[in-house]
């Protein structure tokens, strides 16, 4: 089974169709490349993949497993234990001055003062009346639809995406500028789950616990660190990097959460020759330590020198797909970069 | 051991100073109630440090501060006032206005934590606002603008403390609140929330939950205003009215955070020194000095009219001159 398949994902803002009908697979430990004209919806592609946007149509899988929560009992409970516990608190919100008076004001200054009589008044007042009723229904059904609203819009979060296994970087670097470079791939191996056993808690106490679970993050943040060539600058601040070295960091932090599938977007965007020659020599390591990489890449030396495998899009839609040399070949790519040449009249 | 760095040894000198006082005090019975002045400063750096958590650290703009301390405030004042049956003591109040601040924090952060900036900024103004206009109409239990006393005073058991005993009582108060500060700052939960601040897509596709770390950091901050707002009460043996409780106060705090320098502790205890102190402190000794001489029936002649022109013209020039506040959070020319 292929790692990550795409299965007609299409995906519209409004009237506008970013995405057509996209389908194709990723063979785990290898390195494909998605490439295309200047808004083809290669980013779009990789946000539906990372769990930025949910699918208009389609779906993705990993694993053969779909990324989309599916509600099961335990879900159902928890949105009435939130709709029982809102209703109660509308409840309890209308009511409050007159249970209020009832219970309490009524036997000011009595000492001691009389907590039975005080509980049997404010009993009397819970009988299923309009004004106990309708808050308490009411109340019911604005959280249940809320706590529902809630879960429908995380279904496809990109937490969930990550923790699946899939990393990603940015066409844009993202990183957390004014972090150290260490700190941010702190943040990644929590959002692993490297870092648990160091809860809040135990922050607060400095238990042995927390100091070592920390450690051993911190040092595994020092070794991807040292992978990408930044074990100097650990301590720094990631915003004050020169700009090929935020592209790197931006990788080790998405290997941070050990992912299965990395997903790069334009990786070697504005990096001269042997910057990418050794961007190309980082990937194909990444790839060699069990990490599927699935790409997106404007500068052809580096797509024809690393992927195994190519898809093309155009419009939104895929119009090619195979080994570099198939692509190189297929006369609607060459069309989609360099335009419509007319046929040679014969 | 290395040598203490220069900012070590000026906030050990500080807190030195802080410590003794109350020796200081009995030292200068000319100039007493030394420590009863310093009182409003501890406090505000506690709720200044709930505000850093939230505005500081997570980048919430939070303009509703004021709120979760009246919240604190009358439900410490109800559950320790003879009028009412409960009077359950100093501490178990204040734990109940913590209890109850964090509470309140998280209930307007659930359906809030979606709203970014701006929005989040108009929906705690407006609970600021609505908290107000409860406190004041719910008399039955709030006694409408009278405000609940006398309430419990601070105390240990059956000892009430003495001004020295309550000046302890705020500094340990203060220092557990920076610990909290210091110690989540550097643990997973205070690493999502800087990252929450300053990429929250990034955050969101390196795995941190980031809603769930919003709300964390909105939760703590409304309770340190809790437990300030539950202190606040005990010290003036009184809830108070509820218009305490309003913007104005709540953008006292926002300045203290802002001018100690957003998201840095030491900038908000700094901040709690500079802006309460000029208050309660500089303001009253002007008054004191002036008010033998100049017919204190002018308007100009009175300190206390000048306060809000100072407030806004140090802002002002705050903004021009040191914009990440007088301790930043992170070093002047770290790329931001």
């Amino acid at each position: 089974m292929s790692l990550l398949s795409v299965e007609g994902v299409t995906l519209r803002f409004g009237g506008l169709t970013a995405v057509e009908a996209v389908s194709f697979t990723v063979e785990a430990g290898s390195i494909t490349a998605v490439i295309g004209p200047n808004g083809a919806g290669k980013t779009s592609l990789f946000n539906v993949v990372t769990g930025l946007y949910p699918p208009s149509a389609g779906q993705v899988r990993l694993d053969g497993r779909g990324l989309i929560a599916q509600a099961d009992l335990a879900s159902w409970l928890r949105w009435a234990v939130v709709g029982v516990a809102t209703g109660l608190g509308c409840t309890v919100a209308v009511n409050l001055p007159d249970w209020w008076d009832a219970a309490i004001n009524a036997f000011a200054g009595r000492e001691p003062f009389p907590w039975g009589e005080a509980a049997a008044a404010l009993g009397a007042r819970l009988a299923p009346t309009a004004w106990n009723l309708v808050p308490l229904i009411a109340g019911f059904a604005v959280g249940l639809a809320g706590a529902w609203q809630a879960w429908q819009r995380s279904r496809c979060s990109s937490e969930r995406c990550f923790r699946a296994g899939i990393a990603r970087t940015f066409q844009n670097i993202r990183l957390f500028r004014g972090m150290t470079c260490s700190d941010n791939l702190m943040i990644a191996l929590a959002g692993a789950g490297r870092l648990r056993g160091a809860g809040p808690l135990g922050a607060l106490l400095r238990t042995p616990r927390f100091r070592r679970v920390e450690a051993s993050a911190r040092a595994e943040a020092g070794r991807l660190l040292t992978l990408v060539g930044l074990a100097a600058v650990a301590d720094g601040a990631a915003g004050s990097l020169p700009y090929g070295h935020q592209r790197r960091l931006e990788i080790a932090r998405a290997l941070a959460g050990c992912p299965r599938l990395l997903l790069l977007d334009e990786p070697a965007a504005g990096m001269n020759e042997s910057e990418s020659a050794a961007l190309m020599q980082l990937i194909r390591r990444i790839r060699d330590e069990g990490t599927t990489v699935l790409l997106i890449e404007h500068d052809m030396s580096v797509v024809m020198g690393i992927s195994d495998r190519v898809v093309v899009l155009e419009y939104g839609r895929k119009i090619a797909e195979g080994t570099p040399a198939e692509v190189r070949r297929d006369p609607r790519v060459i069309a989609a970069y360099l335009g419509d040449t007319p046929a040679e009249p014969a | 051991m290395t040598r203490p760095s220069r900012a070590q040894v000026a906030w050990g000198v500080a807190l030195a100073v802080v410590v003794a006082l109350p020796l200081l005090d009995q030292a200068l019975p000319a100039r007493a109630a030394l420590t009863e002045r310093v009182a409003p400063i501890l406090l505000f750096a506690i709720l200044g440090l709930g505000l850093t958590v939230v505005s500081g650290f997570t980048g919430l703009l939070n303009l509703g501060a004021a709120a979760f301390m009246a919240l604190g405030a009358y439900a410490f004042s109800i559950l320790t006032c003879p009028i009412y049956p409960f009077q359950v003591g100093f501490w178990p109040g204040l734990v109940a206005a913590t209890v109850v601040g964090a509470g309140a924090g998280a209930l307007v952060g659930l359906p809030a934590m979606r709203l970014r900036g701006d929005y989040l900024a108009i929906v705690t103004l407006g609970l600021g606002e609505i908290v107000q206009d409860v406190l004041k109409n719910l008399d039955v239990i709030t006694k409408g603008t009278q405000g609940i006393n006398p309430v419990a005073a601070p105390s240990f058991g059956p000892l009430i403390l003495p001004a020295a005993g309550r000046h302890y009582l705020l500094l340990a108060l203060v220092l557990a609140a920076v610990w909290v500060c210091v110690a989540l700052r550097r643990s997973s939960i205070g690493r999502a929330w800087e990252a929450v601040r300053e990429d929250e897509l990034a955050a969101r596709c390196m795995g941190v939950a980031t809603a769930r770390a919003k709300l964390g950091a909105f939760a703590l901050g409304a309770a340190l205003c809790g437990l300030g707002g539950g202190l606040y009460a005990s010290l003036s043996n009184s809830s108070l009215d509820p218009g305490t409780y309003d913007f104005g106060r709540s953008v006292i705090i926002l300045s203290i955070v802002i001018v100690g320098g957003l998201g840095s502790i030491g900038g908000a205890l700094l901040g709690a020194v500079i802006m309460v102190g000029f208050d309660t402190i500089l303001i009253d000794e002007l008054a004191k000095a002036t008010s033998g001489e100049t017919g204190s029936e002018r308007v100009w002649a009175q300190p206390g009219n000048w306060k809000f022109l100072v407030y806004g013209l140090a802002l002002v020039l705050m903004m021009r001159f040191r914009p990440d506040g007088l301790l930043p959070a992170h070093a002047p020319g770290a790329a931001r």
